[in-house]
């Protein structure tokens, strides 16, 4: 395989094409329950808290902090292979305790810390998909 | 309420394949020969068994499955291990480690269904990268993670373990004695793959890192084994070549998890605690009462997690609570006394039943814990679907 295998890119399905459309505009929209108000991601068929099937997409503001992260300096992740040493995040929104998303950046963690405040971005990919991405505020 | 069954069933044989990194035979081969090796050590032929169970599942998600190659299934035992001509009852489970199949067993045993149960775990070792990534598209929950980069097991760990870290105060250098301690003990265990290789705290602190806290030596040593256990009814137990050891109490993880691929630091204390107080209520015995602890280690900050989720100690304690030479053999709680998934060997938790087994027998040899009359053996991250056993000198 080489180093130059492209990297994994989403295959949305009905319940997650909400969320790609979003990006692509440049919104951070995460599954809400109608019911119960809370967010589910991944979105899910039924609502975690309230097991209501009445779920739709909500607008969030993109802002939290740094939940965690990990330094990766070996990686067997078609795509990163040559990226190495990255860290990826794990962003907490602002909406809701342990609404977590997974964020990637650049280099060996440096200067970030746990609680940190973040910034979304939007990083397109191949095939017109855009991440929403986030990196530290210093 | 202390369980109806108590002490009514119990292991009375243990048989392990050679554990490697390059097998010399498939499989399949390995696995019968654990099972032969069970069978063998309990003084029971193989066509007195009647009753089969395994989890049979590949080491991660897109390996193989060629039965006898890269797993091995009650199939595959019913076909080639010369056992009774019409096994009573078998069950092959897909959910909750291989302690749910052994519980399985249990309650077959306890019900009348069958008279002697053959619980095993063969883990296969692919070649290539191990959980490699080579998709380039990421469905179902994927899609919100492989895109990011984000897409082994490692990772999740090493992002519960920073935020564990940070929140508690630990440090590698608590991490070390941990790991160290395992190593120790598997250098007395004869059937590790670390069994002639030694570790000091300058090995450990010099690891090569792998995912931030995590090092290599965090990391359990994958390899391709297999480990047969064989079940009977206390009233068959006591007349056999071993010493029985008893089942006083199990559990399985049944709480809701929000997600599978993000970790929190309230998983481990909810799902491993959905585990751990249902053993100490079936068994009427608690924390206290543990000779020796068999601390599933896939990756080595699980079994902090274990520690504190069944109430060893508090949360957020146990890096101090290792320290001292409280998990030494001859401490206070003696952990991973066969060396752990992480020194003896990716076995995915069958080497922590088999050790419980063998301490509350008097049969662990140089590594034999005194007067231990009581081991649990849980298994599975404490964050994720889990299950444990705990194994008594006496019904």
């Amino acid at each position: 395989m080489p180093d130059t295998s492209p990297r994994p890119v989403p295959a949305p399905d009905p319940l997650t094409q909400p969320f790609w459309d979003a990006t692509a505009a440049h919104r951070l929209e995460i599954q809400r329950c109608a019911a119960c108000g809370y967010y589910n991601h991944p979105p899910k068929r039924l609502c975690d808290q309230c097991t209501s099937p009445d779920l739709g997409y909500a607008e969030v503001s993109g802002r939290g902090k740094v939940y965690s992260f990990t330094v990766m300096r070996q990686t067997s992740i078609a795509g990163f292979e040559d990226k190495v040493p990255y860290t990826t995040m794990l962003v907490e929104l602002e909406e809701q305790p342990q609404l977590l998303l997974a964020a990637t950046v650049p280099g060996a963690g440096d200067g970030i810390a746990i609680n940190q405040p973040v910034e979304l971005w939007w990083e397109p990919i191949e095939d017109g998909f855009v991440l929403p991405q986030f990196r530290p505020i210093a | 309420m202390t369980w109806a069954s108590r002490g009514k069933t119990a292991v009375v044989g243990i048989g392990t394949s050679k554990i490697s990194r390059k097998a010399e035979k498939p499989l399949g081969l390995l696995a019968l020969d654990a099972c032969r090796a069970a069978l063998e050590d309990a003084g029971v032929k193989p066509e007195e068994v009647d009753g089969l169970v395994t989890y049979p599942d590949q080491p991660f998600l897109g390996a193989g499955n060629r039965d006898g190659e890269d797993l091995v299934t009650v199939n595959f035992l019913i076909d080639h291990g010369g056992l009774a001509k019409d096994i009573k009852w078998y069950s092959q489970i897909s959910s909750g480690m291989i302690p749910s199949a052994f519980i399985e067993g249990v309650h077959a045993l306890a019900s009348g269904t069958c008279n002697y149960v053959l619980v095993w775990r063969a883990m296969h070792l692919p070649q290539g990268t191990y959980g490699a990534w080579r998709s380039n598209r990421a469905g179902g929950d994927t899609q919100f993670t492989a895109p990011f980069g984000a897409a082994n097991p490692f990772q999740w760990h090493g992002l519960a373990y920073q935020r564990y870290m940070d929140t508690y105060g630990a440090k590698r250098e608590h991490m070390a004695t941990l790991v160290t301690n395992s190593r120790r003990n598997a250098n007395l265990n004869e059937a590790a793959y670390f069994y002639s290789q030694p570790m000091s705290f300058e090995d450990y602190m010099n690891a090569r890192m792998i995912s931030d806290p995590l090092s290599l030596f965090d990391c359990d040593i994958p390899v391709e084994g297999c480990i047969a256990l064989l079940l009977t009814t206390g009233d068959r137990a006591t007349g056999l070549k071993q010493k029985p050891a008893y089942i006083a109490g199990f559990g399985q993880q049944a709480t809701k998890r929000p997600s599978l691929t993000t970790y929190t630091m309230d998983d481990h204390m909810i799902c491993g605690g959905s585990t751990t107080s249902k053993i100490w209520e079936m068994s009427g015995l608690g924390p206290k009462d543990i000779g020796a602890a068999q601390l599933y280690d896939g990756f080595s900050p699980s079994t902090y997690y274990w520690l504190e989720a069944a109430g060893f100690c508090g949360r957020g304690e146990a890096w101090q609570f290792v320290q001292d030479g409280r998990i030494a053999l001859e401490g206070e709680l003696p952990v991973n006394t066969f060396g752990g998934s992480l020194s003896e060997g990716r076995l995915h938790g069958m080497g922590h039943l088999a050790e419980a087994v063998r301490q509350v027998t008097g049969r662990a040899g140089p590594r034999q814990v005194v007067d231990c009359h009581a081991s649990i053996a849980l298994d599975g991250s404490p964050m994720l679907r889990n299950a444990g056993i705990l194994f008594t000198s006496e019904p």
